[in-house]
């Protein structure tokens, strides 16, 4: 069945992107068009400026969709902030046959039963992900079909986030003329994109570094065990050094890509970088040492911030696989060894493997987001039997 | 029954510096004393476990044990990578006295953190922190005087010996012995004072007293003195006011509350009692909360030894703060003391200092929906939160 192209926004909090999709039989998704423009008007992963944010949609609609050569009026939104949450429902039936097997109408009574999450009225389900059956005292089942039990339970995880901010976000593509199709979590895409099936297999979580928010989704087991948002990101670091040093945002932003680290670095000794003069602006001399504790201060935070949910959500223990870190942050210089110390597991970064075409481009794991959230349209696009154990991951069909 | 279950005490030294002085103090009282150090420098750990000490070390995923290099941020990393780990020691303990070198890695950075943890669980501390000769170097007084406060913040007494203060001249001696000389003078004094609160003699002065003046004393000069032969009850007095570390009697004229211990043998008269006891009481403020013991013991036969801690502060029952207690066997103390802070109190002005930070400290999320966890704004800078000193 040929599918037509997907197109994918993420409208991120420091850039907005746009990634077109193809696939090919066997199933994977090709990009064939990428744009990306800075963003304004989002902090945080949240809106706070729709026509500003509107401009960055438009550019990098144009962008991509000229480098595909297709006409872009439907997309798949992907969201995130500190709003989105996420929660396990349980679901229980009764097995009422003689023979006490289980029978699919079992399992589809019991998955409608937990699907059935009890929200506040201006709260959104965008995923409800089935995590393992029950069959009567004994957890961890996958496939309980024919199984011999009197009850069969089966926990969900509905993530959810807040209906206006989901709706702003929308939006903003309306006002860009896109419809949007679907919106999906942005962590969530980002999983799909560069998580392996080893690597869930063997647990892992992936911690997706943006510029407004820190998404995370844990596997345990192949199981999305813990998903979450935690709003800090790339943006903060910027803040603490715009503040530290007492310069413009946008000359933290670049100091921070140039000489940035996350580690302090025990040979920096008194290296000290200058920031040339601009309109406005002295030339000012800034401590390497100095900046590389700024850094390191913000994101050893975060990733205790993580670690903590993490450790909440009780999965610490069963990540084999190690850290993976994606999103634009992943890119900041030794991020993956101060991740390695602070979780105590391995890490390293990330890259959207389960795509094809972004190899030429620089520093792919910064769109790990929209080029998972086009592979995710790919997947909800089929029909059910095809990619039925990802089908069942997700609430509703991509329709176009 | 151990000593930590019995007195409730703990002797925790941080750093080099800081275990250095707990072993020696252990060393000078032998056993029974229950001490732990916790450093970032697997050797130092090793040569402090060779003594009898529980040693831990910190931040090992970190540095790997060779020590911080004189970072104080790496030392509060490590003390927060592994504060864990100090849980298990810390069961049925009231009490911490806690020594630390400051101006170097471990010892100004882990402290103020371990400090923190210990007050957040309810246990009271007195830290007895030395700051640096003159000698060492600018740097090191300075990194030394930026951990101060962050430690006054939490402790519930903070003793700051000045090793400048114990040398009357500077010049004297081998550069090399100052330094551990004047860690065997504070360690001599810690160890009189342990074998006051923990060997109490016909007048009492336990760990439970300490622990008392300690919550109600605040920050406190360290003092000691020994004299033997005739006059020794005049003699001794006399050197305790000269004592350089309690200002030559300046601390003790200006104290609140006064914690005086007399250690000698078996030959100690009453007189010589009344009279140390009348020249406190011509010295001393007329309303001075003096709290006294004795320890008679033979190993002092012809000498008399006085320790005194000097605080500068005495707060009336009813202003005292209740702890919550660590080990839930013992008792909880009446509703009826649940008094509210005192206002004008150490740990109420620490927290004021660190909200005004909050409030001009969000750059460009001035406008924005906060981003909380555990109690803190994230959107403030975290080196501003954390008490991150910026070499600029």
């Amino acid at each position: 069945m040929a599918i037509p192209p997907i197109a994918a926004l993420e409208i991120g909090t420091s850039r907005t992107v746009m990634c077109v999709g193809e696939s090919d039989e066997s199933g994977r998704v090709r990009i064939t068009g990428v744009g990306t423009y800075p963003t304004i008007g989002v902090r945080k992963g949240q809106i706070t400026d729709l026509s500003q944010a509107r401009v960055g949609v438009e550019a990098a609609a144009k962008q991509a969709g000229k480098q595909a050569d297709v006409s872009i009026w439907q997309v798949l939104l992907a969201t995130s902030g500190g709003h989105i949450q996420a929660m396990v429902n349980p679901g229980m039936v009764t097995i009422r046959s003689g023979d006490r097997a289980v029978s699919r109408e079992d399992i589809e009574e019991v998955t409608e039963n937990a699907q059935t999450v009890q929200l506040e009225a201006d709260r959104q389900v965008l995923h409800t992900i089935t995590q393992s059956f029950t069959v009567d005292d004994q957890p961890g089942i996958v496939k309980p079909e024919g199984m011999r039990c009197k009850v069969l339970a089966l926990n969900v995880m509905a993530v959810h986030g807040l209906q206006n901010r989901i709706e702003n976000a929308v939006s903003v593509a309306k006002s860009a003329q896109l419809e949007v199709t679907d919106v999906a979590f942005s962590g969530i895409c980002a999983a799909l994109a560069v998580l392996t099936p080893e690597q869930r297999r063997n647990g892992v979580v992936l911690v997706d570094l943006g510029g407004g928010t820190t998404n995370y989704i844990a596997y345990c087991n192949n199981v999305i065990s813990a998903v979450g948002c935690v709003a800090v990101g790339g943006d903060h670091v910027t803040n603490d050094i715009a503040l530290a040093f007492n310069i413009p945002l946008n000359r933290a932003e670049e100091i921070k890509r140039t000489e940035g680290s996350a580690v302090i670095d025990p040979e920096i000794g008194g290296r000290r970088v200058t920031l040339p003069a601009d309109v406005g602006f002295e030339e000012r001399l800034i401590s390497c040492k100095t900046l590389h504790t700024v850094i390191n201060a913000r994101m050893d935070e975060t990733f205790r911030v993580l670690r903590s949910k993490l450790d909440e959500a009780g999965v610490l223990p069963h990540l084999g696989g190690g850290v993976i870190l994606t999103g634009g942050g992943a890119y900041l210089r030794k991020v993956t060894d101060l991740a390695q110390r602070v979780f105590g597991l391995p890490c390293r970064v990330g890259l959207p493997v389960n795509v094809d075409g972004l190899e030429s481009v620089e520093q792919p794991a910064a769109l790990s987001t929209a080029a998972g959230l086009a592979l995710y349209g790919r997947l909800t696009y089929e029909d059910r039997g095809l990619f039925s154990p990802l089908k069942n991951l997700f609430k509703g069909v991509f329709h176009r | 029954m151990s000593e930590k279950q019995q007195s409730g005490l703990l002797l925790l030294g941080v750093g080099g510096g800081g275990c250095r002085l707990a072993a020696s103090v252990l060393a000078s009282y032998g056993n029974g004393l229950c001490a732990l150090g916790v450093d970032t420098d697997a050797l130092s750990n090793r040569s402090a476990a060779a003594g009898g000490m529980t040693c831990l070390l910190l931040g090992g995923s970190r540095l790997a044990g060779h020590g911080t290099g004189g970072d104080a941020i790496q030392g509060r990393l490590a003390a927060q990578d592994d504060m864990q780990n100090l849980l298990p020691h810390l069961q049925g303990v009231r009490t911490v006295v806690l020594t630390a070198c400051l101006g170097a890695g471990t010892g100004g950075g882990a402290t103020p953190e371990i400090v923190k943890a210990l007050h957040d669980m309810g246990i009271a501390t007195v830290c007895f922190v030395t700051r640096p000769f003159t000698f060492e170097g600018e740097a090191r007084r300075r990194a030394a005087e930026r951990v101060l406060p962050m430690i006054e913040e939490n402790a519930d007494s903070l003793v700051v010996v000045a090793l400048d203060d114990l040398f009357s001249d500077a010049g004297e001696g081998v550069l090399a012995d100052a330094i551990q000389a004047a860690e065997g003078l504070v360690s001599a004094g810690i160890t009189l004072l342990w074998r006051m609160v923990s060997k109490p003699g016909f007048i009492r002065l336990d760990a439970e007293r300490l622990h008392t003046m300690v919550l109600k004393g605040g920050n406190a000069r360290f003092g000691f003195a020994s004299a033997e032969g005739p006059g020794r009850a005049a003699q001794v007095f006399a050197a305790l006011r000269a004592c350089r570390l309690l200002r030559s009697g300046d601390a003790l004229s200006k104290a609140n509350a006064l914690l005086l211990g007399i250690l000698a043998g078996q030959d100690l008269r009453l007189a010589e009692v009344g009279e140390i006891m009348g020249q406190v009481r011509d010295v001393c403020k007329s309303d001075c909360h003096v709290e006294m013991g004795t320890v008679l013991d033979a190993q002092f036969d012809g000498r008399i030894e006085l320790v005194a801690l000097a605080f500068e502060s005495w707060t009336a029952a009813a202003q005292v703060e209740p702890r919550k207690e660590v080990s839930q066997t013992q008792q909880e103390p009446p509703v009826a003391e649940a008094f509210p802070i005192q206002p004008g109190s150490k740990r109420g002005r620490g927290k004021g200092s660190k909200l005004s930070f909050g409030a001009t400290g969000r750059g460009k999320f001035q406008n924005v929906e906060p981003t909380l966890f555990g109690g803190q704004d994230l959107d403030v800078p975290t080196f501003i939160r954390r008490g991150i000193t910026l070499e600029r």
